[in-house]
């Protein structure tokens, strides 16, 4: 896969702007507040049809605009494919060469994108939602069906904690119970065979990043499930779980109006040597688990695909230290994805650069590209 | 300036669903150049769909007597029934030419989120007419979504225990889809593989 040109109509701040990436890196090159965000959030929205940043989806519109659209035409198997993606009237609407896509799947067929913001370094030591929409952005982006699944968990799970406030009767209350168990054995079982791949690769990337004796450990395991072995259990036994669980804890949701139980209410563990990572890990320590873990999910998704996803990095470089960031840059160079970064200095990310790195300036929302000598430019 | 009647028609069109302001616009002009007697056969066409079209008293499907041609039809098979939320799904099961028995339409689903209870669903006179002895098997042919498979499970909690084999169509339709726009091949196939719940 790769990405050969890639067009911004009244996206955020970007009014009409083309860029012609590079095969390897393409770096931003801006003052804060310029619009380099909204590029890397234009493709990571294309692609995943997600924001990038908690948002409404009117929000992408350009202010005084009616559409925003976002259009790549991509090199799939030997063939130039246009996606695109519309958003007007807080709906989004997705295209394969021109045709609307009728099924996610179709549309999310070959491209995917591992994103890194300056939000996911402080993953670790936030709380529990921030932990389980990172997992969650790691078991779509390996998943897409995942997307529709997590849907209907959502739908499930808002629809049970209305008949709470309701108090409606038992018969009607326990078919949504049943029914939200059995989306919700879903995402248990998408998210096990995530970490299952994936916690191995990051606990080996953190190792090389060197600099911490302590092993790191990333563990996924729902709370409140008695009587069933997570990491084996099959999905039906896991449903019989969740139900079981919700049903003993049915007296406590209704009291509060909503389900403790589930999915939605799960954490991401991670840990260094025995200690929770969160509490006890350093500053510098948390964005390395955080880059193993990143760079797990490019390892993981490039053998799980069969190709190396986009990478976008937003501004991440001013955020790791030096060392880090040199092991991150050096990473990238050497990985050969097709990588997107942002920075406000041009000096962080030299080293992910090369012969064939495209720079553009990026000024107001438009973009120019920027010539560079033989080697980069310095800051 | 549009004259006002045109208008008025314009907007009553536009309210049709799917239908747009320019679709609507377009359909009045047409209605306005076609000879008068078109208009005439429309308006007479709208005017008796809703005065002799009602719901049959039986099955609630659509019908112009007291029961519908499902119900009235001798050559069903009065041992099993299919359940479906709304007209277009018993449409589209009835496409497939697979389903020899009668209907029950809810007109509707559970819903939470949408305030839809089980009383604002036909569920009292679907148990009504189970009499015993007749009805064997009842198909839930809900849409394979959440709403949906909350219905049939509601349903079937309610059935099972009057002694009536319960299934489900299986899941060859897609996942969050609409019964309604699957492909007939996908439903034949749907049916036939219904399980038991
Ligand atoms: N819907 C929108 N329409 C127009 N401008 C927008 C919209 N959303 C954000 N912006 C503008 O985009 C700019 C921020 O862009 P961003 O990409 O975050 O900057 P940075 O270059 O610092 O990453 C701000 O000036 C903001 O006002
Ligand atoms: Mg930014
Ligand atoms: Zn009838």
């Amino acid at each position: 896969m790769r990405l050969l040109r890639l067009r911004y109509s009244d996206f955020r701040n970007l009014a009409d702007v083309e860029l012609a990436p590079s095969e390897h890196a393409t770096i931003a090159v801006g003052q804060n507040g310029q619009g380099k965000t909204n590029l890397l959030e234009g493709l990571f929205f294309l692609v995943t049809l997600k924001p990038l940043r908690a948002s409404r989806l009117q929000e992408l519109v350009r202010f005084g605009a009616e559409r925003a659209r976002v259009a790549g035409t991509f090199l799939l198997g030997g063939a130039e494919r246009e996606i695109a993606v519309e958003v007007s009237g807080g709906l989004r609407q997705a295209y394969v060469d021109g045709k609307r896509a009728s099924s996610l799947e179709e549309y999310f067929g070959g491209v995917a994108v591992v994103a890194f913001t300056p939000d996911d370094l402080d993953v670790v030591k936030g709380g529990p939602e921030g932990r389980r929409q990172f997992l969650d952005r790691a078991v779509f982006n390996r998943f897409p069906a995942y997307l529709r699944e997590s849907r209907a968990y959502g739908r499930a799970l808002k629809g049970r904690n209305r008949l709470l406030k309701d108090h409606v009767a038992p018969d009607y209350l326990e078919s949504w119970d049943v029914t939200l168990s059995q989306t919700g054995a879903r995402l248990w079982t998408r998210r096990r065979a995530l970490l299952t791949e994936l916690a191995p690769r990051a606990v080996a990337a953190f190792a090389a990043i060197g600099r911490t004796v302590d092993p790191a450990a990333y563990t996924y395991a729902p709370a409140h499930l008695d009587d069933v072995d997570f990491q084996s259990a099959a999905e039906p036994a896991l449903a019989r779980a969740l139900h079981e669980a919700l049903v003993r804890r049915r007296a406590r949701d209704l009291e509060r109006g909503f389900t403790s139980v589930g999915p939605h209410a799960d954490d991401l563990e991670i840990r260094l040597g025995e200690r929770l990572a969160r509490t006890y890990a350093s500053q510098g320590q948390q964005r390395a688990l955080i880059l193993g873990w990143k760079i797990a999910e490019i390892e993981n998704l490039h053998a799980a695909l069969g190709f190396l996803p986009l990478l976008l990095l937003d501004d991440v470089s001013s955020e790791l230290d030096p060392e880090r960031n040199a092991y991150l840059m050096d990473y990238l160079a050497a990985s050969g994805a097709q990588t997107f970064l942002t920075t406000t200095d041009a000096a962080l990310v030299e080293k992910a650069a090369s012969a064939d790195t495209v720079w553009y300036r990026v000024v107001g929302g438009t973009c120019t590209v920027e010539a560079r000598g033989e080697g980069p430019a310095s800051g | 300036m549009t004259p006002e009647p045109l208008n008025r028609l314009i907007a009553q069109l536009a309210r049709l669903p799917g239908i747009g302001e320019k679709t609507a616009q377009r359909l009045a002009f047409y209605i306005l150049r076609a000879p008068p007697q078109y208009a005439r056969d429309l308006s007479q066409a709208l005017q008796e769909v809703v005065e002799k079209v009602r719901l049959c008293a039986r099955c609630f499907s659509l019908t112009d007597q007291e029961l519908c041609g499902f119900c009235l039809d001798a050559r069903r098979d009065d041992r099993i029934l299919c359940v479906v939320e709304g007209l277009a799904d018993l449409m589209a099961v009835e496409r497939t030419r697979e389903f020899k028995g009668r209907y029950h339409v809810l007109h509707g689903v559970l819903s939470p989120l949408e305030g839809v209870g089980p009383d604002q669903l036909r569920i009292k006179e679907l148990l009504a007419r189970l009499e015993p002895g007749r009805v064997e098997e009842v198909i839930v042919a809900t849409n394979p979504d959440v709403e949906g498979e909350a219905t049939a499970l509601y349903l079937t909690r309610l059935l099972k225990p009057m002694g009536l084999k319960v299934t489900r169509i299986a899941q060859g339709v897609p996942m969050g889809g609409d019964l309604e726009y699957a492909d007939q091949a996908t439903l034949a196939r749907a049916l036939s593989a219904r399980r038991e719940l």
